[in-house]
């Protein structure tokens, strides 16, 4: 299943927070949205997943999820939003229960998402017991319980050190090697964009536009840690949002 | 690096200066004011320095409670005021649980309403006792009328907070796993709330027992209330202060009570 | 806690045996007291006492206290703020003398055969099911205002004399159990004759019977001060007895016995209102005041028969100590006593 953007324009109020966008995002690929802070790139993922819907413009699904895809479009959020009542078992089965999954099938897939997240010995445990890491990789466990299409990754790994994204970046790399999936991937850390995007796109302050879409060819399990070619690339993109990232740094805060 | 070492430069300790602002609560202090109280009240009152009339000799209200125990009349009042206490509070709290949560939820219900509860809190309850009389009747109904509407408004202002607190990226969590409507309620608002409902709670069974005193101003033959009601119009100092004694330990049993319930429910919380 | 109240009653008593020699006579003195007062009738002796001049001319400067209720009273008076005061014999009243607090001093109304006393009611539901003597009150509920209070007592008195149950139910206020009492909540109240035939009048509630045919020579309210008025201040409290008293003789004479015909009636009712019903035009009190005359005891003379009966009551029922005795609650030394 694919999906295209076309003409989404969005203002809150008098506000344009972005202008034009049309994009399409590949069945089995990761897309990564870069930009400076503010420029509409998180907005943009709420319109993908239909939390939130544009003034203008269409956001279109093509072709049809896969039959086994309980929610095609899955969010995996900054701030992991688990229920610190629910253990990391029960966070992941309120994503079943509601599709009528329970008892032996829920606990096969309860069972297989957190061995794909090695976190099969800590099923029992509470949020609050979980390190940061641990937390992002309960919540990608419960985004692969419900099977996506695509994945819509809103700044997944900013709120966690430096460390332990590298670690979890190498986890998400291993996931999609085992079985591409597709996803749309929001960060603001260039770093993180050319170690996991296929095509990382970079857009403008606001309004936010988009400036200019990076392909890179290097299969994902080839990239590592300050590989050169990925430096380049990093670099380039650098040159790309300097002079907006600063700007958009000196402008107001508008709420 | 050496003039550090230098003997020139008087060395001297840094002064401590951070501690305090930190009070933690050794269990016996509590226990030791309390009986430094009582045994200057039975001194005083034993040495005549405090007039029987100021204040009762604490071993006489043991006393009387003692009476009181064995007269098997400590359990008729208990049994009646437990009853009104219950099923006033409960018919007061889950209404406004209930309440609460749909003003949370629904703009127009919230509109309508929380104007109405903040008319309503200020009220004080006992002022309309005599309305209460003649729609619930003198008996029962009156008085768990007057406890749960006491006990109403409270419960209803705590539990929207409570709710108006919820982790909005929570709801949005579940909208984005297709959670229906009400188990985005049940399973996501409910228990986030949960912790604000429960400190609510604390505040509105306090209020409960006030109201206990007030609705047994009104035709009530038992109950602790009427007992200390009793007890003030005789100017029984004894009695009076056996049943103050009363609800001040039925008010310490429901925040422990609470307390318990909290340490099960909210384990979850940091 | 009696033998601490005696020890100090035994040493106020020696200092006042010495103030009494030293007195100088009270009707120069001027002296200022306070004197606790409800806006009823049943206390126009007090009030007659001062717009007639009689404290004045006792040597006593009085200065009324007015109260809501008769417990509250007696505390003030136990707490000093108040020196004289009329009100009924109640559990609070004893239990405060008990304390070593309040003395009655004398009599105020009583129940008398051929005066119009206090009545029966019952409510007009009550009434149209066929209740029309208090005897056929068994089971019903019956309006107090707390228990040991003089309403509770003649109830209790009527059910014993029937061998009838009444359910009591204590509302705190008079006006409460008026209103309990209309809409039908409960069945039946006892209260004095200028309270109750409006009420009957308003065909809401009904009267069944006199108080005066259970309880016969009842004394209803008392004249009462503290423990130390009582023992320490005796020229004082004579002096006191003596307005209150030509106060009295007045309301008497001129309220029941019309000494002074219809027109001295009417002057001493434009007295009255001044304090009782002051909110009332002039002709609707001056009818609930002539409604509510009751014979106030001449001399402030008090029936100890009644008072032990009472007292009796009171320990009977539970609600004061059984040791207290008689003595404790009253000093007939002031007084002629009755019964």
């Amino acid at each position: 299943m694919d999906i295209r953007l076309s003409g989404v324009s969005h203002s809150y109020d008098n506000f344009e927070v972005l202008r034009d966008i049309s994009l399409e995002i590949p069945s089995g690929r990761i897309v990564c949205i870069v930009g400076p802070s503010g420029c509409g790139k998180s907005t943009l993922l709420r319109f993908l997943g239909g939390l939130e819907k544009p003034s203008r413009g269409e956001v279109l699904q093509i072709g049809a999820p896969p039959s086994d895809c309980l929610n095609p479009l899955t969010y995996i959020f900054q701030d992991f939003a688990l229920l610190p009542w629910r253990s990391v078992r029960g966070n992941i089965s309120l994503v079943l229960e509601d599709h009528g999954i329970r008892g032996a099938r829920a606990d096969g897939i309860i069972a297989d998402v957190l061995a794909r997240t090695k976190l099969s010995d800590f099923a029992k445990a509470l949020p609050k017991q979980l390190s940061g890491g641990m937390k992002q990789r309960v919540a990608i466990a419960r985004a692969l319980a419900v099977n996506p299409a695509v994945m819509l990754m809103d700044e997944p790994l900013s709120a966690l050190d430096s460390q332990t994204r590298e670690l979890l970046m190498d986890d998400l790399v291993n996931l999609w090697t085992r079985t591409p999936f597709t996803a749309v991937y929001v960060t603001h850390n260039l770093a993180e964009a050319v170690r996991l995007g296929h095509s990382i796109v970079v857009m403008s302050r606001r309004p936010g536009e988009i400036r200019e879409v990076v392909h890179l060819d290097k299969p994902l399990d080839q990239r590592q840690h300050g590989d050169p070619d990925l430096e380049e690339k990093q670099k380039y993109l650098w040159q790309l949002m300097r002079e907006e990232a600063r700007a958009a740094d000196a402008e107001l805060v508008h709420v | 690096m050496s003039d550090l070492h230098s003997p020139s430069t008087a060395a001297r300790q840094v002064t401590f200066r951070g501690g305090g602002f930190a009070p933690s609560s050794p269990r016996w202090i509590g226990v030791a004011v309390f009986v430094v109280l009582l045994s200057l009240a039975e001194l005083g009152t034993r040495q005549g320095w405090i007039s029987p009339l100021t204040l009762p000799r604490p071993s006489d209200v043991l006393l009387t409670f003692q009476e009181l125990y064995a007269s098997g009349l400590l359990w008729a009042h208990l049994s009646v005021s437990l009853t009104r206490l219950l099923v006033g509070a409960a018919l007061g709290a889950s209404l406004g649980v209930a309440t609460g949560v749909l003003i949370g939820l629904f703009s127009y219900v919230r509109a309508g309403l929380v104007p109405l509860t903040a008319a309503l809190f200020p009220i004080p309850k006992i002022a309309l006792l005599p309305l209460f009389v003649i729609w619930f009747g003198i008996d029962e109904g009156s008085k768990y009328a007057l406890i749960a509407f006491g006990t109403f408004t409270p419960t209803v202002v705590a539990t929207y907070g409570a709710v108006d607190n919820v982790d909005r990226s929570l709801i949005r969590m579940g909208q984005s796993f297709n959670l229906s409507w009400f188990s985005i309620v049940r399973k996501i608002v409910l228990p986030g709330a949960m912790p604000g409902i429960l400190s609510g709670l604390r505040i509105s069974l306090a209020i409960a027992i006030i109201l206990l005193v007030a609705a047994e101003m009104l035709g009530a033959e038992y109950g602790i209330g009427a007992y200390i009601l009793e007890a003030g119009s005789l100017y029984d100092l004894e009695r009076l202060f056996a049943g103050v004694t009363i609800l001040s330990l039925l008010g310490i049993t429901m925040s422990t009570i609470i307390g318990q319930i909290e340490r099960r429910v909210l384990s979850w919380r940091q | 806690m009696t033998e601490f109240t005696r020890r100090k009653a035994l040493a106020l008593l020696g200092s006042s045996a010495a103030a009494v020699g030293l007195a100088s006579p009270a009707l120069a003195s001027g002296r200022k007291i306070t004197v606790g007062a409800l806006r009823f009738t049943s206390h126009s002796g007090s009030f007659i006492g001062f717009e007639r001049g009689y404290f004045a001319d006792a040597g006593l400067d009085v200065e009324f206290k007015f109260f809501q209720a008769a417990t509250p009273m007696a505390v003030a008076i136990a707490s000093g703020d108040v020196d004289y005061a009329v009100t009924a014999m109640s559990g609070g009243l004893v239990s405060l003398a008990d304390k070593g607090a309040v003395k009655i001093i004398g009599g105020a109304l009583s129940e008398e055969a051929g005066i119009d006393g206090q009545k029966y009611l019952v409510s007009d539901a009550a009434y149209q099911a066929g209740i029309t003597t208090p005897a056929q009150l068994a089971g019903k509920s019956y309006g107090i205002t707390t228990a040991g209070s003089s309403f509770h007592y003649m109830g209790s008195k009527m059910a014993a004399a029937e061998g009838i149950d009444l359910k009591f139910k204590p509302l705190q206020k008079v006006g409460a159990i008026i209103g309990a009492l209309k809409s039908g909540q409960i069945d039946a109240w006892s209260i004095v004759p200028h309270l109750a035939k409006p009420l009957a009048g308003s065909g809401k509630v009904h009267i069944i019977g006199n108080v005066s045919d259970y309880l016969p020579d009842y004394q209803v309210t008392t004249v009462f001060t503290s423990a130390k008025n009582a023992s320490a201040e005796q020229q004082m409290t004579r002096d006191f007895l003596a307005g209150y008293s030509e106060g009295v003789a007045e309301y008497n004479a001129t309220m029941i016995d019309k000494a002074q015909g219809d027109e001295g009636v009417q002057a001493l009712v434009d007295l009255i209102h001044k304090y009782v019903y002051a909110d009332r035009p002039r002709e609707k009190a001056a009818k609930s005041i002539i409604n509510g005359t009751m014979r106030l005891n001449e001399g402030a003379a008090m029936n100890t028969a009644s008072l032990q009966d009472q007292l009796n009551w009171f320990q009977a029922e539970g609600l004061v100590d059984k040791s207290i005795s008689l003595e404790t609650v009253i000093d007939p030394s002031y007084v002629q006593t009755l019964g």
